[in-house]
């Protein structure tokens, strides 16, 4: 039953589960529901366990409400009250959509990045199964190491890069005919999203409208249709919600040509002759002041300008992320890659960019470093290597004369008699050893163990040696014991390889009797684990004898 | 395919006359001239097998490495004119014929100008296989295009090792793994460690006769099979290789060892200057102790 602390936000009378009537209940951090008449719960889950929850559409005959857990379970609530199951249904589905995110984001990343790592790496998964699931170690002994082994990485596939605005965004809004005289414009979020990072005063405009005065469709509705959105911005005075916007971006656009270029690498201004005084030189008027325009230059200077404009704001999206969150209009932020700090451009640092761009280090020439030479004292050693001392055949100068006779002699009578190389008996005899079971045969048939030992058997091996592998890592990491936590772990650790041992190694070594396999396959195993049984005992009677 | 590459067997046979002439003396039924027979039933077997089989055979003495096949003087078609050896005597291939010739003459004159030299009495080997390496690649530049060749190289070990030519033999034998050529090794005498490094990391056999006078049976049923043939065949199991270094120090076999990073010399035991390139070093000593003062317990 609800603990007495337990504040109940919700009660849903009429709540079908499972073919019985009865009472959903929505408390603080949980989900409950009691069959009629019943006092308990036999239904209760807490919102952190709950991944999300699914309604049935509007049509159907049936209102429910499914909860669905991170481990996969569902559970069907079926709204059966005749006046008002739709809004029971409703209302419990707006106070879990509210409450769920809360409690979501605890408990759920480091689930489903364990989830992900054991989904990912089979190793890993059957390194679970073997230590986990069997008892030998508990979960969180296993997760202790791996989970801060991955937080790193997750963190670094966080800092993704972000997906930069296309300048065409708008054009490629293409709106279609819808048959009789309309245009029918196809949105999507990506837009929508383009479009209030480029114009922030659209953005405004949209919180200050929706949903007060306007649905989202009417909005958009009506920024395709103001004169804000087409090609020639007219500013008529109408009673345009995007008029303000149309003068906000000519503000915007004037401070930017105000602030200048900067970078003086990328003036173009600054490349103007500059007149000294009438009659020596070309007078550099204003050239955006000329009373004299035609009506076609006027037009063309608008769609000029806001193309201009357009470009800088999208290229401001790209650059200055945290300044567009910490401004409120988004047009004060450099927008043209003008660094903010005009020190930046000193003659010093122009100095130093002209000569990075026209100095190559592979053109220039080859400063060689000068190495250490290598110093041998007796490199005599190198002749014989690292090899054994061959006691060396002596002999005597006597020895060597007469057998350099004697083979002189025989050689200088040398004929081939090739039909007599080799006798009948020393072939066979020759035969015979070499056949298999021969002499010379002796440890080559011996078959492969890979061909010897049942398939299945070898996993269980594998999987054996990664499991024990993984706790003996474990154990001897413990070493040198230098801490109290060090000294409980390595306590547990001999426990957990005795436990090991118990129930996964002698079953294992029954099971081959049983095949009547006479190959050691686990011997190696059991030397590993003594020598670490060895080493605890060792460590053990130390320590004995350091606290009497 | 199979058809198109060419196979190339470069015979390597230990000369040393002082323990060949030690060996006449000991064993008569079994001389040089014995083991030269046999290498010469050998490569021509090799030369039957297959028409486009190839053959070298050299000579390594302790005085040089000599080609006895193929020999300089010998150009296709010298001996044609000549009466006394023309022609092939008991009907055989006249390109053996030709062969078996050439390798007596030239083993004959090599024998002869045998000098007696008190300080070189170690056979040559290492530079008979560095010019064995060499003419396998001198051939392979001459082949012709799409052509493919297959060369191993086979050594009839007489005497025992050279300690002093163990870097060039290695050098060798790592040359020999580079090019895909294996080094097979007949011994008659003592096991040789280097022949038996060689074998092992080029593919190569290693076979030590147990009967000397049967050689000619040996060479043919285990050396005479090329590597595709041999991994049909139930061959002699491979010889355990112990590739454990010895310090420089002792010479004596270690299996863990300090190594210079400088100079790459090894020793048993660490010391703080290198004996042979004289680079000094330090090794971190694992943290002492220091001793815990103890607490007097208050007595109760």
């Amino acid at each position: 039953m609800a603990t007495s602390s337990e504040e109940v936000l919700l009660v849903v009378k009429r709540v079908r589960q499972k073919k019985q009537d009865g009472a959903l209940y929505l408390m603080a951090e949980r989900v409950a529901w009691a069959p009629e008449g019943k006092d308990r719960f036999s239904v209760s889950h807490l919102y952190a366990d709950i991944r999300c929850q699914k309604i049935s559409p509007d049509g159907k005959s049936k209102i429910q409400l499914q909860l669905v857990l991170h481990t996969g379970e569902t559970t069907n609530f079926h709204f059966t009250s005749e006046s008002s199951a739709v809004k029971d249904r409703d209302a419990a589905k707006d106070l879990l959509q509210q409450l769920l995110p809360k409690f979501k984001k605890k408990a759920n990343k480091e689930l489903e990045e364990k989830n992900r790592m054991l989904q990912e790496d089979p190793l890993l998964f059957q390194l679970y199964k073997d230590l986990v699931v069997s008892q030998v170690i508990s979960a969180e002994e296993f997760w202790a190491n791996r989970v801060s082994m991955n937080s790193v990485d997750h963190s670094l596939t966080n800092s993704k890069q972000e997906v930069g605005i296309s300048a065409a965004f708008l054009a490629d809004v293409r709106p279609q005919t819808d048959g009789c005289n309309g245009l029918r414009y196809n949105l999507t979020s990506d837009i929508i999203e383009s479009i209030f990072r480029t114009y922030p005063a659209v953005k405004q405009k949209y919180g200050e409208n929706v949903p007060h005065n306007l649905t989202e469709k009417e909005f958009w509705t009506r920024f395709f249709q103001s004169h804000y959105f087409h090609r020639d911005r007219i500013s008529t005075g109408s009673q345009d919600l995007f008029a303000e916007c149309g003068k906000l971006d000519e503000q915007g656009l004037k401070s930017m040509v105000g602030q200048g270029v900067r970078n003086p690498m990328v003036d173009l201004t600054s490349l103007e002759d500059k007149s000294l005084d009438e009659g020596y030189g070309i007078s550099s008027g204003p050239s955006t002041s000329s009373h004299s325009k035609t009506l076609k230059e006027n037009s063309n200077a608008a769609i000029i300008k806001r193309f201009n404009h357009h470009s800088a704001m999208v290229l401001a999206t790209g650059l200055c992320r945290q300044d567009a969150q910490n401004e409120q209009n988004g047009e004060t932020s450099s927008t043209d890659g003008n660094s903010k700090d005009s020190d930046f451009f000193q003659p010093s640092m122009k100095k130093v960019k002209l000569k990075e761009s026209i100095e190559y280090t592979d053109l220039e020439q080859e400063n060689g470093r000068k190495a250490v030479t290598l110093n041998l004292k007796k490199s005599d050693r190198y002749s014989h290597g690292p090899t054994l001392v061959q006691c060396q055949q002596y002999a005597t100068s006597q020895d060597i004369i007469n057998s350099v006779n004697c083979i002189r002699h025989e050689m200088a009578n040398y004929t081939p008699r090739l039909t007599q190389v080799l006798s009948s008996s020393t072939a066979s005899t020759a035969i015979a050893a070499l056949s298999p079971g021969g002499v010379l045969m002796q440890g080559g048939t011996q078959q492969a163990i890979n061909q010897m030992v049942p398939n299945d058997v070898q996993c269980e091996l594998k999987h054996l040696y990664v499991a024990a592998g993984e706790l003996l890592r474990h154990f001897w990491s413990c070493f040198p014991v230098n801490t109290p936590f060090l000294e409980e772990k390595v306590v547990k650790m001999r426990s957990n390889l005795e436990r090991f041992q118990v129930t996964k190694l002698c079953p294992f070594q029954e099971k081959m009797q049983q095949q009547y396999l006479s190959t050691n396959l686990t011997g190696h195993l059991e030397e590993m684990l003594q020598i670490a049984y060895n080493k605890f005992h060792t460590w053990q009677t130390r320590r004995m004898l350091r606290k009497t | 395919s199979a058809d198109d590459e060419l196979s190339l067997l470069v015979i390597v046979v230990d000369v040393n006359p002082i323990w060949w002439g030690q060996q006449a003396q000991k064993e008569p039924e079994f001389t040089l001239s014995k083991c030269m027979d046999a290498v010469m039933v050998m490569s021509n077997t090799h030369l039957v097998m297959t028409r486009s089989n190839k053959l070298a055979i050299i000579a390594s003495h302790c005085q040089e490495s000599h080609f006895l096949y193929p020999s300089k003087h010998w150009k296709a078609g010298d001996f044609a004119g000549d009466e006394s050896s023309c022609g092939s005597r008991d009907g055989k291939y006249e390109l053996l014929t030709v062969g078996n010739d050439l390798i007596t003459e030239e083993i004959k004159n090599l024998m002869e100008r045998t000098e007696v030299r008190g300080h070189q009495t170690e056979t040559l080997l290492a530079g008979s296989l560095a010019k064995a390496l060499c003419y396998i690649h001198r051939v392979t530049k001459e082949l012709e295009a799409g052509q493919e060749m297959k060369s191993r190289i086979l050594v009839i070990k007489a005497a025992g090792d050279s300690a002093l030519q163990y870097m060039n033999f290695m050098n060798v034998i790592f040359a020999a793994q580079k090019q895909s050529i294996l080094i097979d090794a007949c011994v008659l005498d003592a096991d040789s460690g280097l022949l038996q490094q060689a074998c092992d990391i080029t593919g190569g056999l290693y076979l030590k006769v147990p009967q000397k006078i049967a050689l000619a049976q040996y060479l043919l049923w285990v050396f005479l099979p090329d590597t595709d043939q041999r991994s049909q065949l139930v061959l002699p199991p491979p010889v355990h290789v112990d590739y454990r270094a010895a310090c420089f120090c002792h010479r004596n076999l270690i299996e863990i060892g300090y190594v210079c990073s400088v100079c790459l010399s090894i020793f048993c035991n660490f010391s703080p200057i290198c004996t042979t390139c004289e680079t000094a070093f330090k090794i971190a000593l694992p943290p002492a102790m220091k001793a815990k003062k103890k607490k007097l317990k208050p007595t109760t």
